[in-house]
């Protein structure tokens, strides 16, 4: 999938060139709210703006919801076959895939994300304590796992539905607000914030990201044990809805 | 293992290595009015229906055989292969192949055969054949040096140097299916699916495949069992053929036996010195006819009597006689309701 990636030119620069629109829309927006006010939830602008920076990287990172779409396309249109005659494990070759894109991603986001710091002159205030960052990377790779999962768990159930564009796209929808991908969760009541902590989308990249701003550093541990928990039961559960919903698959068109 | 034994204890007897017993396949699918009303009312209410693909079909293929598998659209040819490589799970009866349930999808069966597509490609159209060569090496462990060795082999033998590292996507048909059946064969599996092989390929590469093929099963005894709309394919590689019409086997033996069984006509082409008005009280098919020439189809238990009166009536220039037209013999086993022929 790296080589893939690297295969199409334009596509690698204007994956780069158009990141920027996001961190516009973010200086536009807060600069008018922090026009009145110097913190807002113990945010500051450039605070802020880091955050943007941070969920922005790594929501880019996760290039999982292909999966989602491909497995669903490919098992409708019968070219999921090609993977069950190949000796693999059929979720190991598409996470690998994911991975390629996102390692593809993880190189030239950091570039994009150096040149919009330097030009938006944003004050950059990441935390400097090696616990909180090391437990952010880690909550990153089972977040993306787990997205990944999640995605591979929505493409098998065309085997029974066919077709899983409104479970896509409903998906995609929440996971945006639940990750805080949209605005900080900090910003909603506290009850909110409370329940979603049960859900893996919380620690996706709203508590790595918190961490790395020197925020929540207390939620390490539990964030850590509720992703893999929620690993191991989206494991189990594609593992078991793979065998028994394979067995429906009729291999249209070859 | 148990193979084996069978092959032990067996002596002379070759070795079974695909077998169905019984095999069903029925496919269930909705029917649905046309038109917006029937889309809405589809909703709510769809109409099931079966489909039977294979019916009570029971086939044993030994190992290095190259077998043809032949019928009309829909007979139920590539669901047969589906069953057998494990995509789709019958609705009843047996299936064996190496010893292998195929519908289990273990990964010792998958690393000992290989389905070719002709209407699906099964490589990476982004990157080049040599990419997909290597991470087919990785799925399938296959050594460096055997690696090496079998891809140096492939070159060779298909020239395809020149079109290795260009991606998939800008080949021809005839170049990626070449990649295709090298893509396939890199691991050198002991059975060889090929469904549609050289569909819409012309004439040098059906050629050339089919000289490729041929060599793979005489030098390296894979097993292979061909789905061909082509009946030069099948005529040019299977000794046996098994004929599926309508989900049934209605013939399963040699290729010479089914044309001496259904080969009925010979076609007869005589030109004269001067010019002559022909008749005959045989039955005759005329299809062409001109003072000089004249060429028709006759029964093949006449043609020796009719070719005598011609030799001692006429002044003869040039006289050739040809099987009938593989084409016509196979829609006449098509059409044939007896299915009584095993």
């Amino acid at each position: 999938m790296f080589k893939t990636q690297l295969v199409y030119r334009f596509d690698v620069i204007t994956g780069v060139v158009f990141s920027i629109f996001k961190i516009l829309l973010a200086c536009i927006l807060w600069s008018a709210v922090f026009e009145k006010k110097e913190v807002v939830s113990g945010f500051t602008f450039h605070t802020m703006l880091t955050y943007y920076l941070i969920t922005g990287f790594i929501s880019q990172l996760d290039q999982s919801a292909a999966i989602g779409w491909q497995v669903s396309s490919d098992i409708r249109n019968g070219r999921f076959s090609k993977y069950m005659i190949r000796p693999i494990g059929i979720f190991r070759y598409f996470a690998s895939q994911s991975a390629g894109s996102t390692a593809f991603l993880l190189i030239f986001n950091v570039f994009a994300a150096g040149i919009w710091i330097f030009l938006f002159k944003i004050e950059f205030t990441m935390s400097s304590d090696i616990k909180c960052i090391l437990a952010a990377c880690v909550l990153i790779v089972l977040g993306l796992l787990f997205m990944v999962q999640l995605h591979y768990f929505i493409g098998i159930l065309a085997f029974k539905f066919l077709d899983v564009t409104a479970l896509m796209m409903m998906k995609e929808n929440i996971v945006q607000f639940l990750t805080g991908a949209l605005i900080p969760l900090a910003l909603l009541p506290l009850a909110w914030v409370q329940a979603m902590t049960y859900f893996p989308f919380y620690y996706i990249s709203y508590l790595p990201t918190m961490l790395l701003l020197g925020r929540n550093s207390d939620e390490c541990i539990s964030g850590i044990m509720i992703l893999v928990l929620w690993n191991i039961a989206f494991g189990i559960i594609n593992a078991v809805t793979y065998q028994h919903l394979k067995s429906i698959y009729d291999g249209v068109g070859i | 293992m148990l193979l084996r034994v069978i092959f032990i204890i067996g002596g002379i007897r070759n070795m079974e290595i695909i077998n169905t017993e019984n095999l069903n396949k029925i496919y269930m699918r909705y029917e649905k009015e046309e038109g917006l009303k029937g889309s809405i009312k589809s909703l709510f209410n769809r109409k099931k229906i079966a489909k039977s693909a294979i019916e009570n079909l029971s086939l044993t293929i030994e190992e290095g055989e190259f077998v043809g598998l032949i019928g009309p659209n829909g007979a139920g040819k590539t669901t047969l292969m589906k069953m057998l490589t494990g995509i789709i799970a019958p609705t009843s009866g047996h299936v064996s192949v190496l010893g292998y349930v195929p519908g289990e999808l273990k990964n010792a069966y998958k690393k000992q055969f290989s389905i070719v597509m002709g209407q699906k490609s099964q490589l990476f159209q982004d990157i080049s054949a040599a990419d997909t060569f290597l991470l087919l090496k990785e799925i399938y462990n296959i050594p460096e040096a055997e690696y090496r060795k079998s891809l140096a082999y492939f070159i060779a033998l298909f020239d395809l140097s020149d079109y290795l590292h260009v991606p998939v996507r800008t080949l021809s048909l005839g170049e990626r299916m070449k990649m295709e059946l090298v893509a396939a064969l890199l691991h050198n599996p002991k059975i060889l699916f090929l469904d549609e092989p050289t569909i819409g390929l012309d004439a040098v590469a059906q050629k050339q495949i089919r000289g490729f093929l041929k060599e793979v099963n005489q030098k390296r005894g894979t097993t292979i069992l061909l789905t061909s709309h082509y009946m030069e394919d099948i005529k040019s590689l299977c000794e046996r053929c098994i004929v599926i019409n309508h989900g049934k086997k209605i013939y399963d033996g040699s290729l010479e036996d089914l044309f001496d069984r259904y080969q009925t006509c010979k076609t007869i082409t005589v030109s004269f010195d001067e010019p002559v008005s022909y008749h005959t009280d045989y039955s005759i098919d005329m299809v062409e006819v001109n003072p000089y020439k004249i060429s028709f189809m006759a029964d093949r238990k006449d043609v020796r009597s009719i070719v005598q009166d011609i030799m001692h009536t006429y002044e003869v220039n040039d006289i050739s006689i040809e099987e009938e037209d593989i084409g016509s013999v196979v829609e006449r086993i098509y059409t044939d309701k007896g299915g009584d022929f095993h």
